[in-house]
């Protein structure tokens, strides 16, 4: 573990060259590749005529770019939840959220024929509430205190419910409403740029929130009647956490559809590396689940080619080796 | 005594039952002939007259010798049934469900003499359906003249069957001298088989389609050699992989799916294909090309190259074989 600030601060330059690394490949690598020169030209004097310029316009940036922002997000909201619940298995996908965001957006898109980015962005944000309403009512005890477990339960039973009326709607009109399968299964590809920055702000704004919220978020780890006797108002920073969470996993859903793994995981794999101090695990979370999903988009590619390995697949191919060699050196805890 | 004459005039009568019972049997097994299919064989007596057929191409099939299905399965498109099969259908017959799940207690509930499925959607549930009534089940869903031969076999039509593979050969033929006198050096032409989706795009490098070109003489390009139905791509970098001479698309009727294509097309990279540059990107049907899997899909796919390619349909126009 990386203990003085110095060395957190490396830490963190590293991931954030690693980051960049995996972004720069995800532009240059693919079915063609693009040279580094080209790379430049393409942004700093586009060419309308070169098919190279094109591709890194069309293609290769809207899916950097959804992949950077939504592997970002994914590991950020994790971490939250990990903190607000206490609880090592919290994650946007573990938890319901993202399956509550998808279900919506499924609904929306395909029984309402609903296109527009931001429209459909909202419509994950209420997905995303719904599914977490559901999940604090079916974890609170009858004391009125959070069990683990039962969080955990009720997460799950959330997730199936939602994604079973996702796969209904399949079995409804399998042949019509297979876009669907994009969701459900996840993707950062085929969309354009036009689908990302409308929702650009949104991210933001949950960024901004979550660096206001650092010193608190510490202190939320510890026990209730601690933080109340040190005369916080734990109830305020938890409802704005919740709402930054909702913003970034509906956010991402509506991006890229259920990508899991990284929700779950990163967050441990900062901890492990960083120790527990938000203002270190959020940034750290932020660069790695963004070089995380791009490295993973990018060698997506290239398993297969012309065809593509799903994302999330990849994902977790990619981290779980890591987080195996991470889990058994230290012990993982929230 | 009287007991014993009792006896005895039982024993002759039991000996009788049995050897009419034997005759009876012996002429069944007389009647009954084997018919073998890739999951074994069926016996099968006479010419079957309750049909079920479980797949689309099962159904086209029954349809082209004739027969009057008393089930079948949905269609996946133009619900319930394909429109090129509704006139042919009976009115009174019963849907049993998709495909890949029939009901097994409606098909029961018919009380079928012969059932009809394929390999790779049935081979589950084939033990039980054999149970149901005499079931053969066809090697692959995609392959026309085998299908036209079993079917033919099994409900003791070979003779119809001959006759419509007969008609449908002479067609081949027919198409492919005229392709090669129209086009030259430039036939065999390589074509690909393209599906729009929702999501992405789908290329073929098996199935109904992809047969039946094979069987025309089509070729395909050099990058689709690989075994499997086809591929799956989902970015736009990946359109080379699209190339050849001829690019036969399909697609359904859908404002997802239309959004799709309509970003694909717009594409340099789709612009820059040689088939799109000569002009050589067709339209087709996609239940005729995707869906139908059967003699009378085979011979509409056939109608839609000849109007393709602008070639004169002598044998379907009965002239005979002009080419």
């Amino acid at each position: 573990m990386l203990t003085t600030p110095s060395a957190r601060l490396l830490g963190l330059m590293a991931g954030a060259l690693l980051a960049l690394a995996a972004g720069l490949a995800s532009l240059a690598l693919g079915a063609t590749t693009i040279a580094p020169g080209t790379l430049v030209e393409a942004f700093l004097a586009p060419d309308p005529g070169s098919v190279q310029h094109l591709i890194l316009r069309t293609e290769r940036l809207p899916r950097a770019l959804i992949a950077a922002v939504v592997g970002a997000s994914l590991a950020v909201a994790g971490a939250l939840m990990q903190t607000l619940t206490r609880n090592a298995l919290a994650a946007p996908s573990i938890l319901g959220i993202n399956a509550g965001a998808m279900c919506f957006v499924v609904m929306a898109s395909s029984v309402f024929a609903l296109r527009s980015p931001l429209a459909l962005a909202w419509v994950a944000f209420l997905g995303a509430l719904v599914a977490a309403l559901l999940v604090v009512l079916l974890g609170r005890g009858r004391d009125g205190g959070f069990s683990p477990l039962r969080v955990v339960l009720g997460g799950v039973a959330v997730t199936a419910l939602f994604v079973a009326l996702a796969q209904g709607l399949l079995i409804v009109d399998q042949e019509g409403f297979e876009s669907l399968l994009l969701w459900l299964a996840g993707s950062v590809a085929g969309r354009g740029l036009e689908m990302v920055t409308p929702l650009l702000p949104f991210f933001l704004v949950a960024a901004g929130v979550c660096l206001l919220l650092v010193r608190q978020l510490n202190l939320l780890v510890l026990d209730d009647e601690v933080v109340k006797g040190l005369g916080q108002r734990t109830a305020r920073v938890k409802l704005l956490a919740g709402a930054a969470v909702i913003v970034l996993a509906g956010g991402a859903v509506a991006l890229a559809g259920m990508i899991g793994f990284v929700g779950l995981i990163v967050p441990h794999m900062v901890r492990a590396l960083f120790g527990r101090d938000h203002r270190w695990v959020l940034p750290g979370c932020a660069l790695l689940g963004a070089g995380l999903l791009l490295a993973a988009d990018t060698l997506a590619r290239f398993l297969m080619p012309p065809q593509e390995v799903p994302v999330g697949v990849m994902t977790a191919l990619l981290g779980t080796p890591f987080f195996l060699y991470l889990a058994r050196r230290r012990s993982l805890a929230p | 005594m009287i007991l014993m004459l009792f006896l005895r005039t039982c024993r002759r009568f039991t000996a009788l039952t049995l050897l009419s019972s034997c005759l009876t049997l012996a002429a069944h097994a007389e009647a009954a002939r084997s018919v073998e299919h890739s999951l074994g064989e069926a016996r099968i007596t006479g010419q079957p007259q309750r049909i079920v057929t479980l797949y689309q191409g099962a159904t086209d099939t029954a349809l082209a010798l004739g027969l009057e299905p008393v089930g079948v399965v949905e269609s996946w498109l133009e619900r319930p049934m394909y429109r090129y099969l509704r006139d042919r259908l009976p009115a009174g017959v019963r849907y049993l469900g998709l495909e890949t799940q029939p009901d097994l207690e409606a098909v029961a509930g018919l009380a079928p003499d012969l059932v009809v499925g394929a390999r790779y959607r049935h081979a589950a549930v084939y033990p039980l359906l054999s149970r149901i009534a005499p079931t053969v089940i066809a090697d692959t869903a995609h392959d026309v003249e085998a299908m036209l031969e079993l079917m033919g076999e099994a409900t003791g039509r070979e003779v119809e069957a001959q006759a419509l593979l007969a008609e449908w050969r002479a067609r081949v033929a027919d198409f492919r001298c005229r392709a090669e006198a129209r086009l030259g050096d430039a036939w065999p032409q390589r074509v690909s088989v393209v599906s729009f989706r929702g999501d992405h795009v789908r290329l073929y490098y098996d199935g109904f389609a992809r047969s039946v070109l094979d069987q025309l003489g089509f070729l395909r390009p050099a990058g689709q050699q690989g075994s499997g139905w086809g591929i799956k791509l989902v970015s736009r970098e990946t359109l080379p992989a699209l190339d050849a001479d001829a690019i036969f698309v399909f697609m359904r009727d859908d404002a997802a799916v239309a959004e799709l294509h309509r970003e694909w097309t717009a594409h340099p990279l789709w612009q820059s294909l040689d088939a799109v540059e000569q002009g050589r990107v067709y339209y087709v049907d996609p239940v005729i090309w995707s869906m139908g899997a059967g003699i009378l899909a085979a011979h509409r796919l056939l109608d839609e190259l000849y109007d393709h390619y602008e070639l004169h349909d002598a044998v379907r126009q009965g002239e005979g074989r002009a080419c």
